[in-house]
């Protein structure tokens, strides 16, 4: 606790200011919703759901797409970097396209992919799992790529095996490496999966700020807002946790 | 801290390569256009909804000649580039100063730790109703877009560049007598810069990705516009072309950062 | 009052510039003020509008440079006049403004564009032989959330005792929602030209709901509003606005082949189409606007003001909005002064 102090003040500094303004009437109840507004919108969300589906039912569809599209992207993206680590032709034959990809803003071609598959899941799953693929594919390239060479010396003059060199020697060192990558793709699906939702959606915490923003019910896009910051949090502990257990166990090896 | 070894790997990895597999590369890359022109001339997908790439050059050149929907493709590449630089600086110039005094100051930096980390995660697009509102339709409701997206990247990455300053440097340059500011320009500044860097290219690739999304209301120019404009039309061939440039553009600006980057580390010399 | 407080941060910034240039106008034109430029946000769209903008009888009635801002939607519209960046808005739906008054965003009815009707309206597939309210029970109807079409689709369920339940409701905007009736991912949808031509030569019919509609109320408009705080400052700036917009109309009655050719080319669509799209909306004259049936005059507003708060009252019922005001919300809100002496002029 007294380690806390000081984020503690700061945020009750943020939540007196936020009072003193709306209270005061510096800014009008459209631009800022007072504390005491969003907490009872957040608790009529909870109550009474938002255009017939509970908060949770859209939280949840939300973070359904996320891992759906996180999990394939970042499984096949660490797939295609480990051989692509392994393997300079393959590496030469697939990075312009990984190169292209990275940098690429989502929003731009998920209309393409719109056009192309219609309204529902697909296109959405789909272009989080691109968002993904990329990131972790880099990472695992550079895993693998970083493995110390005199570990790759001796095991091999201890005459490993291909597969056990890779089991024993690469993958632990590639491990911290493609556990990073990952945390940076769920970092980038879950903000571009928000845009998917206000693009294409018909559901989920993403389209709920888009249509309470249309009429400008600054109150329920604040509750929004500061759910998916924490989702967002909690998903980036979340990885950060499961990271350190299993490099813990792999980099004992 | 959070994104740390990343950001090395990524320098790393990035580095674009000269060797003997480049033509490897380029074969792909042609193999690639080839599929594409081969499934638009034998019709394997309606040619209104996948123009092939010598139709998608031709809407190239008449954009370039005659424009977009009295903008010039100038005007719109410009527009956003614009839109992108000045969200970015202002963050690195906000940002850096921040995050090295969070990285001194250990109370500042629990205070203000929590709130950057909060706004790390938080998509852009779920907010930018809310600058609209406060700041207008215009281009400073876009860039604060912008800004806000690449400054919690670069203040975590200054403030982990500061705190990774081995506690030993820190000491002999103390007992040699070096006062506050020689110690932090000649031996913080220094170790903590190449993290600052690479979090400022992190930065710089998430303020871009994010320019289209900058672009989706409220906007009467620039590319991201071009394509949620075309999209209205069902001009494919339009938002095709347009992601094109986009990728393109990601690109050379990643180079850009990277050489840049590599310049640095020649300066630098061995750490 | 607090509500102006970035309006009067934008028009500081102008008044400082103008006032470098002040002393050289101040001698002549100290009366009538006119503005620099008017910021009016509006629709690429077949009406009239079109006609009045491309013609340039906007920038010329009202006086100064039109600094246009082609929008997406209503609510886009009411999001750029909170926050002060619009002067007028072109066209905005009565949904999205009935929402705009309720809210508190500082602008006022000035006049009407038209109204509805006809113009947008259920298109089903005609191989799912929908014959009845009741046959749309589990179908997939599309339309854009917020807009009047929506506000429609709602009335409808409404009125036939259906409930979202029964019937899955998605929110697309017009050319999502034309790729997805080609890919055959929704039964229906509810919406305007040109997407509603578009599905209609695609396989689909027309299932007309709007005499029902309207009857029971749920009647739709195109309206005209403008920010209190340029109405107050540039009246004559208004009524010149509002007059070329009566100039277009009268060119669509009068010359309706020759109107289409212009808003054709506006639009980027063929004449045909114009013609076609224009014909199936209710142009109401603006002296009928001055009537009781709609706005009405200065101080006796008309049934319009009616139709915002039923409005208000449905969307506060969707949880779209907070609350539902009183009529005298409305009342006040409709400002005829400036259509009055557009049409007597």
């Amino acid at each position: 606790m007294r380690r806390h102090w000081p984020a503690l003040v700061s945020l009750g500094l943020i939540l007196a200011a936020w009072t003193i303004a709306t209270q005061l009437d510096w800014v009008s109840d459209l631009f800022l919703p007072g504390p005491g507004e969003v907490w009872s919108a957040l608790i009529d969300l909870l109550q009474n759901g938002y255009k017939s589906r509970s908060l949770w039912a859209h939280a949840g569809l939300s973070l359904q797409r996320v891992f759906g599209g996180f999990v394939i992207g970042a499984a096949a993206g660490t797939l295609l970097g480990l051989a692509m680590g392994y393997n300079r032709k393959i590496e030469a034959l697939f990075s312009p396209f990984i190169e292209f990809l990275r940098p690429l803003p989502q929003l731009s071609y998920l209309v393409l992919l719109i056009v192309w598959f219609g309204i529902g899941e697909l296109p959405q799953i789909l272009l989080l799992f691109l968002t993904a693929l990329p990131v972790s594919a880099v990472a695992a390239m550079d895993g693998v790529r970083s493995t110390s060479v005199q570990r790759l010396q001796v095991a091999r003059t201890l005459g490993a095996s291909e597969w056990q060199i890779f089991r024993h020697v690469v993958l632990p060192s590639a491990l911290p490496e493609i556990f990073t990558g990952a945390r940076l793709a769920i970092g980038v699906v879950y903000a571009t999966l928000i845009a998917a939702e206000i693009i294409a959606g018909s559901t989920g915490l993403g389209w709920m700020i888009l249509d309470a923003g249309r009429f400008l019910r600054s109150d329920y896009v604040f509750v929004g807002i500061i759910l998916i910051g924490f989702m967002g949090l909690a998903l980036d502990r979340i990885l950060l946790a499961t990271e350190r257990r299993v490099v813990h166990w792999a980099g004992k090896a | 801290m959070a994104g740390s070894t990343a950001q090395t790997s990524s320098a790393r990895s990035d580095t674009p390569r000269i060797r003997p597999e480049r033509w490897f590369s380029v074969s792909a890359v042609a193999a690639g256009f080839a599929a594409w022109e081969m499934i638009a001339a034998f019709r394997l997908a309606p040619p209104d909804l996948l123009p092939g790439p010598i139709v998608v050059a031709a809407t190239f050149i008449d954009v370039l000649r005659n424009g977009y929907r009295d903008t010039t493709l100038p005007q719109d590449i410009l527009a956003t580039l614009y839109r992108c630089g000045a969200g970015f600086l202002l963050a690195c110039a906000a940002g850096i100063p921040l995050g090295l005094l969070m990285g001194f100051r250990a109370r500042l930096r629990s205070a203000l730790d929590p709130i950057v980390q909060f706004m790390r995660p938080l998509p852009p697009l779920s907010y930018l109703v809310l600058l609209i509102l406060w700041l207008g339709t215009g281009n400073a409701s876009k860039i604060a877009l912008l800004f806000l997206s690449a400054f919690p990247i670069v203040v975590s990455s200054a403030t982990a560049g500061v705190r990774s300053v081995r506690e030993q440097k820190l000491q002999v340059a103390r007992s040699l007598g070096a006062s506050d500011w020689q110690v932090f320009r000649f031996v913080i500044l220094p170790s903590a810069l190449p993290m600052i860097f690479t979090g400022a290219r992190i930065a710089l690739a998430v303020a871009f990705s994010t320019v289209v999304a900058a672009e989706l209301m409220a906007a009467t120019d620039g590319l991201g516009w071009m394509v949620f404009s075309a999209s209205h039309f069902l001009r494919n061939d339009i938002i095709i072309m347009v992601v094109i440039l986009l990728g393109l553009l990601g690109m050379s600006l990643n180079r850009l950062m990277l050489a840049a980057d590599g310049a640095l580390i020649h300066w630098r010399g061995v750490e | 009052m607090r509500d102006m407080i970035s309006i009067g941060r934008r028009r500081a910034l102008q008044a400082a510039g103008a006032a470098a240039t002040l002393p050289l106008f101040s001698i002549g034109r100290a009366r009538a003020a006119v503005p620099d430029a008017i910021r009016v946000a509006f629709f690429v769209e077949t009406k009239p509008t079109m006609i009045a903008k491309g013609e340039g009888w906007f920038d010329q009635m009202a006086g100064a440079r039109i600094q246009w801002s082609e929008t997406g939607s209503g609510a886009e519209i009411n999001t750029g006049m909170a926050a002060g960046s619009f002067d007028i808005g072109l066209a905005i739906g009565s949904s999205p403004t009935a929402a705009g008054l309720s809210q508190g965003i500082p602008y006022e009815l000035i006049g009407m564009v038209d109204n509805i009707g006809p113009a947008e309206d259920m298109v089903v597939r005609k191989s799912d032989n929908i014959r009845t309210p009741a046959d749309f029970k589990g179908k997939k109807v599309a339309t854009p959330f917020g807009s009047t079409s929506h506000f429609r689709l709602l009335g409808f369920l409404a009125v036939n005792k259906l409930t979202q339940a029964d019937v899955t409701v998605l929110d697309m905007n017009p050319n999502a929602m034309v790729a997805a009736w080609t890919r055959g991912d929704i039964d229906a949808g509810y919406v305007w030209a040109p997407a509603k031509s578009k599905m209609l030569e695609n396989g689909g019919g027309l299932f007309s709901t709007y005499k029902k509609l309207d009857a029971a109320g749920y009647v739709i408009a195109d309206l005209i509003v403008a920010h209190k705080a340029f109405s107050q400052k540039y009246p004559d700036a208004v009524v010149g606005f509002l007059k070329a917009y009566g100039r277009a109309l009268a060119l669509w009655k009068t010359k309706p082949d020759d109107a289409a050719q212009i808003v054709a080319k506006e639009a980027g669509v063929t004449a045909d189409v114009a013609r076609h799209d224009m014909e199936e909306y209710d142009f109401v004259s603006q002296k009928d606007q001055l009537s009781p049936e709609w706005l009405g005059m200065p101080g006796h507003p008309g049934k319009f003001t009616a139709v915002l708060m039923r409005t208000a009252g449905f969307l506060a019922q969707q949880k779209s909005i907070r609350s539902a005001p009183g009529l005298a919300v409305f009342q006040k809100g409709t400002n005829t002064t400036f259509l009055r002496r557009a049409v007597s002029a």
